[in-house]
């Protein structure tokens, strides 16, 4: 079926798709980094005991959570300008995807932290550690192990939502596919072109996933 | 071995008897035996198709398609697309025909077979009401965003007239130019004439200025695919007789020519 693809018209646009597959590597990365600082301060709140300090952290995952991104993603673009803030595409998508994936790193962090047994945390007091220091020494580098994976797969799943940038006008991967599909009615080869460079994206995001496991397991623990 | 050479040739024989048989059938014979016709038109493109105020499908090439169908004696059935999706839509044989403000560009026409043209439109400029932008001139300066629709003929028509703005191009309907050049996102949005005017109509009174000055002179025409030459031909003779005998232009004095489908839409 992908024999009648015409190569040479996928080869012309190869520019544009490079062009497409760095912004979305650099709207996925930003957004990466930015999810993870929002995931770890919304976890962070939502475990400590403080009540009204874990109200609007709490409010934040479950707002984006139950939420469609692309909701999400208009809201902010046509919604900010009517409080008078107007923000290039780039910046919102960012901060959109971070939002997004913020609220799901949060909630894989804190299935993590979750999952250090209670005894540890009782033995790590009963030696006279203080709160930061039993997080610090005990739960964190136990718990970052078990959640490396499933933020890894967040990641994926942030990479192919950086697509829907494609709707507010940023030039990324899914709209360099649709010039070709748009410019020379070929969607089929627009299509493969973008599946092509999503594909290396997460291969690329799978392989560090299997060295850094590969690097930490723990043995006896898988 | 020998039975699969025997089953592959027999396969290879039966394709080739396939193709090798005349065409009898054409796509308007299709469409006779199984009694409807399929139009692929935009989900929401005022004036020419749109969902109106009551939930019911309208407009100028809802109200055309249908008597096509009622003159081929079938019955319509339509399928929603944005505005990139109409074309591999047709292509990919999903629709019979594509009905909307499409232009028959020579790109376009490498892949469909475009009819005669309905009607002959230009495209216009708007910008947000009470902003700084005060003519076409403005918005021809540099550093000045202009939204087109993705694949328009206002995409590709925006770098010959802005050829120093930035150009942002949005994918689905034309409201969503009205947005952003209403949300500030865009200085100045560039369209079709008639849908500009017919989707600005949806906003507050005031929201924009549409310049007057067309900025292009652009045929509008159906398609089908160059498969269909019989329903092409067929088409061609529904747009004469249409315009003959006066049907055409009731249909776009109500829809395009004019406001006056708002009272009822």
């Amino acid at each position: 079926m992908l024999g009648g693809l015409n190569t040479r018209v996928m080869m012309e646009y190869l520019p544009e798709i490079w062009q497409g597959f760095l912004a979305t590597l650099f709207l996925s990365t930003a957004s990466f980094v930015g999810a993870m600082a929002l995931g770890v301060l919304a976890c962070a709140l939502t475990i400590q005991p403080l009540r009204w300090l874990r109200a609007p952290a709490v409010v934040y995952v479950d707002v984006i959570r139950a939420t469609p991104l692309l909701a999400q993603l208009y809201f902010l673009y046509f919604g900010l300008p009517r409080l008078g803030v107007v923000l290039p595409e780039m910046l919102i998508g960012i901060i959109v995807l971070s939002l997004n994936s913020g609220a799901y790193m949060a909630e894989i962090i804190r299935s993590g932290i979750l999952s250090i047994p209670r005894g540890q945390v009782e033995a790590g007091m009963s030696t006279g550690l203080g709160y930061m220091q039993r997080m610090r020494l005990i739960v964190l580098p136990q718990a970052l192990r078990t959640t490396v994976s499933p933020l890894i797969g967040q990641a994926i799943v942030l990479v192919k939502d950086s697509s829907l940038l494609s709707l507010i006008s940023v030039v990324e991967l899914t709209r360099a596919g649709q010039r070709i599909a748009i410019d020379r009615f070929m969607p089929v080869e627009g299509l493969v072109a973008t599946a092509l460079g999503y594909l290396v994206l997460y291969y690329l995001l799978k392989s560090a996933a299997g060295a850094w496991q590969a690097r930490n397991s723990i043995p006896g623990r898988g | 071995m020998t039975n699969l050479n025997t089953l592959a040739s027999a396969a290879i024989i039966a394709s080739l008897a396939a193709v090798a048989t005349p065409a009898v059938a054409g796509t308007l014979d299709d469409i006779l035996a199984r009694g409807e016709l399929r139009v692929a038109v935009q989900t929401q493109g005022p004036p020419f198709s749109f969902m109106d105020k009551s939930g019911q499908r309208s407009g100028s090439a809802i109200e055309l398609t249908t008597l096509m169908a009622e003159e081929m004696g079938v019955k319509v059935v339509y399928l929603d697309f944005d505005w990139d999706g109409l074309l591999p839509a047709l292509m990919s044989g999903k629709a019979d025909m594509l009905a909307a403000d499409m232009t028959p560009t020579l790109a376009r026409a490498t892949k469909v077979a475009f009819t005669k043209p309905f009607m002959y439109v230009g495209a216009v400029a708007f910008v947000k009401q009470g902003g700084d932008i005060a003519s076409v001139e403005d918005c021809k300066k540099p550093g000045t965003t202009v939204a087109v629709l993705l694949g328009s003929t206002g995409e590709k028509l925006a770098p010959v007239v802005f050829p120093e703005a930035e150009i942002k191009s949005y994918k689905g309907g034309g409201t969503l130019l009205l947005d952003a050049v209403a949300s500030g996102q865009a200085n100045c949005g560039l369209n079709d004439s008639s849908a500009v005017k017919a989707q600005a109509a949806a906003y507050p009174e005031g929201t924009f200025t549409i310049f007057e000055e067309m900025l292009s002179k652009e045929p509008l025409a159906y398609a089908v695919r160059y498969d269909s030459m019989d329903l092409l031909a067929w088409s061609n003779l529904f747009i004469d007789t249409v315009s003959l005998d006066g049907r055409l232009d009731t249909n776009l004095d109500y829809w395009v020519n004019s406001d006056s489908w708002k009272a009822d839409h």
